[in-house]
Parts: C-alpha cells; structure tokens; sequence
C-alpha cells in the first residue's frame, strides 16, 4: 500500500455566504510525506482559502480534504501534527513572545524550554519584549518560531517570509531544508521565487481557484529560457540553431533565449571567435508569469 | 484547561480593576446610607410626586431594604456590570476574531466548541469574584454604616441575583459574537437589550400600555423580586440562568460550525 499522503484534496470547492464568490473550484491537490511542496499563484487565486481549510479554520463546500489522511474537521488533535503560520501572522501584542510561544506549546502537548531558547536566539529574538512593541519582521519571526518549534510532520507556511529582510529569508530557507531532511513536509505558499527555488521539490500553481499545473522544479528549471548575451570580434552573425529564440543583434552582440540543451548553441559559436559569454539563470518567475496569465482552457 | 488560564491571565488587570471599581461604587452608595437615614431625608423625599418616585425606585429610604435595593444595587452597579458583561463577552470569540488573534489560537489542537467554553467560563468565574467581593465588603460594611438590620443572607441573595444578571449579559454578547463573528453586532444586541430592559423596569412602568414589558427586563429578573428582603428569587434566578444558557449553547453551536473570519 502507498504512503498516506500528506495532504490530499479531491474535487474542493469553496464558496463564501449565499452565492458569494467561488474560491476553488474543484482543487485536486496531493502533497507527498516528506516533499517541500511550493504553492504558487496571483494574490486571490485561492491559496490563503485551501491552507485554511487544511487547518479547519473554514470549511469546504464540497469535495474532501484529508491532512496526515485524517479529515481536518473530524479532529482537533490533528493540528498537533501541524505547524501553521497564517499569511498575516498576529497575535495578542500585549503579552511577551515568551508568553506566547509557552502558551502555543502547552497547547501542543509541550514543546522543551530549551528549543524555545535556542530557536530565539538562532534567529536573534528577544522573547521578553511585548509582542506589541517589535517590529513587522521581529513579529513575523515569532510566527516562523511557533510553526517550527514542536517540530511538527506538517508544516503549512503562507507566505511565511513575508516581512523578513533577506538575510532572515535565507535562514528560512536553510529551516526549511533542515525540516525536509528530518523528513518534515513542508506546504508553503510564496512569491518569493528565490526561496521557492531553493526549497521546492514540487511546485503546484494555482490560478482562478483550481490547480494549473504542478511540476518538479528541475523540469521546470531545463524547460525555462535562459537568457544568452555572446559577444564577437566582429560583427555578430545571425544564428539559425534549435531552442534559440528572440535573437537580437547588436553590432558585435548577440542577445537570445535558450530554452533546454545548451550544446547545439555551442556548437554553433564554436566557429566564430566568442570574445565574451554571458548565460543567465534561468528565470522561474518568467514561466509563472506564463501560468499566471495563460487563460482557463 | 489551558485556553481558561490563558483568558485570565490575560484579562487580569482588566477584570481587576472591575472587581475594584465596582466594589468602590457599591461601598460609596453604602456609606452614605447614615446621611440618608434621618427624618428631614424621608421628608424630602416624601415631596416628590409619586409617578417620579417610582421611575427612580424612591420608596421608604430610611429602611435599609429600600436604600439599598435603589441606590448600592439599583444604579449605578447594575449597569456597569452589564457593562464589563458585554465587553467581556464580546472580547470572548468575535473581538479575537475581527482582531486575526483568532486564528493562531483555533490553529492549535483545541476544539472550536472546548476554546469558546473556556473563554466562557473565565468570564463567568470573573463575573462570581466581582459580585462575590462586592459582597464581602458590603457585609463587612454593616456595622459602620449603620445598616446592620440587613442580613449577610440578604445581601449574598442579591449578590446572587447580580452575578446571574452579569452572566446572563456576559452570554448574550458573548453568543451574539460567537454566532457572527461580528464585534458591533454583539455590541449592538447587548446594548440595546440593557437599554430596553432597564426602560422597562422603569420608565415603561409609568406607561399603562407598557407595563408588561416589565416582567421581560432581565433588570426585573434580578432585582423585581426584591432579594433584599424575600432572598433569592429562583424563578427569576432560574431565567437568567436560562437565557444564560441558552444564548452560550446557540453561539457556540453555530460557532462550530462557520468559517472563522479572516
């Protein structure tokens, strides 16, 4: 028998109120134990909506979820297993950050002082300041700190580096590698298509409520057009090879998209004399923007 | 237990500063109880016309009884615990809520209907200390305030009658919330009820089309019955425990069952 994945949903549909807006329609969604799955898509396509019926914090209105392959309404005892960090991550600011994560953890069934302690420092927390009286990123890493410190099999992250300057975001992201390693799974929603990069095993995109796509950001990372500028002693010659495309030129410069196998290029430059080569990586963005766009077929 | 503790120590200076405020207007109405008690006062009082006599519950106040059901535990005290009633119950569930600090706690491993319970019962156990030292300062207010010919028994009975009256308020704004998750409109309900209610125990009193509104007012099921001097009063006792519960079971019902706000 397969594993039980990690999250599952089939046919999902949530409207808001009466004949309020449709949110998903019908998501199909399967998260395998132990994947960094990134969940992608424009602000309102519906990923704040599928991660807080994976939490129970609203219901679906057809169609069925199971998370850790227990149906999230069904149990309470299910979000022990979960580390949840909400997109706009608030809490209580009138209690310390001490106070809070004491209280989320003893909830939880007990998460050691120490990890409270190490976590805090790792990431340069003062835990005896009011939560009310730090700023944007400081708050925010209380809301990373909580969803990881119990060390949960699911974490569940939207937008979890939002308001974290980039030396913070790569320290999410080293987190994030660590909790895959421990065989954590990981769900995030991001725009940060750096982290997603880094962290991602899968990607899924969603757009107007159902799934769009999903794909292994190594497939994705071959089929993206990279970005070649080539510079000759002379004038540049036109080029006529597979996968290039876009060719611009610009007296002794060339500029054009790769997209797949760089060889043939190669090859081709081969009988020029190249005084420079300059390849881009690849631009993930680039191709979501094309999911983004790409109207429902 | 941990969401209960949670709700205290969160509210603590608040509902403290209840229990003190409170306790300080139902002492100062009671130590004032000396000056009233002379003749040239019962003269006074006597001038008034009758009808205004009954819309502010002047009656005899040189009896005890009488003094004290109009003034320490008719006025001012009434009121301001539906006050700290309807705030605290509203602060419960759809205050959380509009405020986002809803979500973190209801992404814990704790039921929907166990958080809300919990929250319920800190306010209640609040709602008991204040009426409870309220009338442990009263009583020991006896001698020195020359009111002695009321009996500690009397005074519990009304302090009884209040703190269901406070948790009858407490339940309502706290069900109004938790059923919609809407902070005004809990507000809303709980101010308009209090108004309404304390309307008709008096000033609808004096309207004859009006006066069954009376037997309605939750301000009547706490103090018609006259605690002071006929004890606890268990059909009234009985009906603001009734809508007390009624109003918990149906917000937290519904609560269980909609979608938590963003």
């Amino acid at each position: 028998m397969a594993e039980t994945p990690a999250i599952r949903t089939e046919a999902l549909v949530k409207r808001y109120g009466h004949g309020g807006a449709t949110a998903l329609k019908g998501l199909d969604l399967t998260v395998a134990p132990g994947e960094v799955f990134g969940f992608l898509g424009p602000n309102g396509a519906g990923k704040t909506t599928t991660i807080r019926i994976l939490i129970d914090l609203i219901r679906p209105t057809s169609g069925s979820v199971r998370v850790l392959g227990v149906e999230p309404r069904s149990s309470h005892e299910l979000r022990a297993k979960i580390g949840y960090l909400a997109g706009d991550f608030v809490a209580n600011g009138r209690q310390t950050g001490r106070e809070l994560l004491t209280y989320l953890a003893g909830l939880r069934g007990g998460v050691p002082a120490k990890r409270i302690e190490r976590l805090a420092s790792d990431w340069d927390l003062d835990l005896t300041k009011r939560i009310g009286s730090l700023s944007k990123g400081n708050r925010q890493k209380i809301g990373v700190l909580q969803a990881f410190m119990h060390r949960p099999p699911l974490l569940i992250l939207d937008e979890p580096t939002s308001g974290l300057d980039p030396f913070l975001q790569q320290q999410f992201v080293s987190l994030v590698q660590e909790a895959a390693r421990n065989g954590q799974t990981v769900f995030m929603s991001s725009h940060v298509m750096s982290e997603v990069q880094q962290t991602c095993d899968r990607v899924g995109i969603i757009r107007a409520g159902s799934l769009v796509a999903v794909e292994h950001i190594d497939e994705l990372r071959e089929r993206a057009l990279r970005k070649i500028e080539v510079r000759f002693d002379s004038d540049a010659p036109a080029l006529d090879v597979p996968g290039v495309s876009d060719v611009v030129i610009d007296g002794k410069v060339l500029r054009c998209k790769l997209s797949g196998d760089a060889d043939a290029l190669v090859k081709a430059l081969a009988r020029h004399h190249v005084v420079d080569l300059i390849s881009e990586e690849p631009e993930l963005e680039e191709i979501f923007f094309t999911y983004y766009r790409r109207t429902g077929e | 237990m941990g969401v209960f503790w949670k709700s205290i120590r969160d509210n603590r200076r608040g509902w403290i500063g209840w229990i003190v405020a409170l306790t300080a207007v139902a002492a100062m109405y009671a130590s004032f109880y000396p000056s009233i008690n002379n003749p040239a006062m019962a003269d006074a009082l006597n001038s008034f016309p009758q009808s205004l006599k009954e819309a502010f519950h002047l009656e005899d106040y040189t009896k005890p009884e009488n003094y004290f059901a109009a003034s320490v535990f008719g006025l001012l005290v009434p009121i301001l615990v539906a006050v700290f009633a309807i705030s605290a119950g509203v602060r419960a569930i759809a205050g959380d809520e509009e405020a986002g600090t809803l979500d973190l706690v209801q992404a814990q491993p704790v039921s929907r209907v166990s958080l809300a319970l919990q929250r319920f019962l800190a306010i209640v156990v609040a709602m008991v200390a204040i009426a409870a030292v309220m009338c442990l300062v009263v009583i020991a207010l006896r001698g020195p305030g020359q009111f002695t010919a009321l009996s500690p028994g009397r005074l519990a009975a009304i302090c009884v009658q209040l703190a269901l009256f406070g948790v009858m308020f407490a339940a309502l704004a706290y069900g109004v919330g938790a059923w919609t998750g809407r902070r005004m409109y809990a507000i809303a309900v709980g101010a308009v009820v209090a108004v309404l209610g304390y309307l008709a125990n008096s000033f609808f009193t004096q309207i004859d089309s009006l006066t069954w509104t009376q037997r309605f007012s939750p301000f009547d099921w706490y103090l018609g019955g006259e605690p002071l001097k006929n004890g606890v009063q268990w059909g009234h006792a009985g009906l603001l425990l009734g809508f007390a519960v009624l109003f918990v079971a149906a917000g937290t019902w519904r609560f269980n069952r909609r979608d938590i706000a963003v």
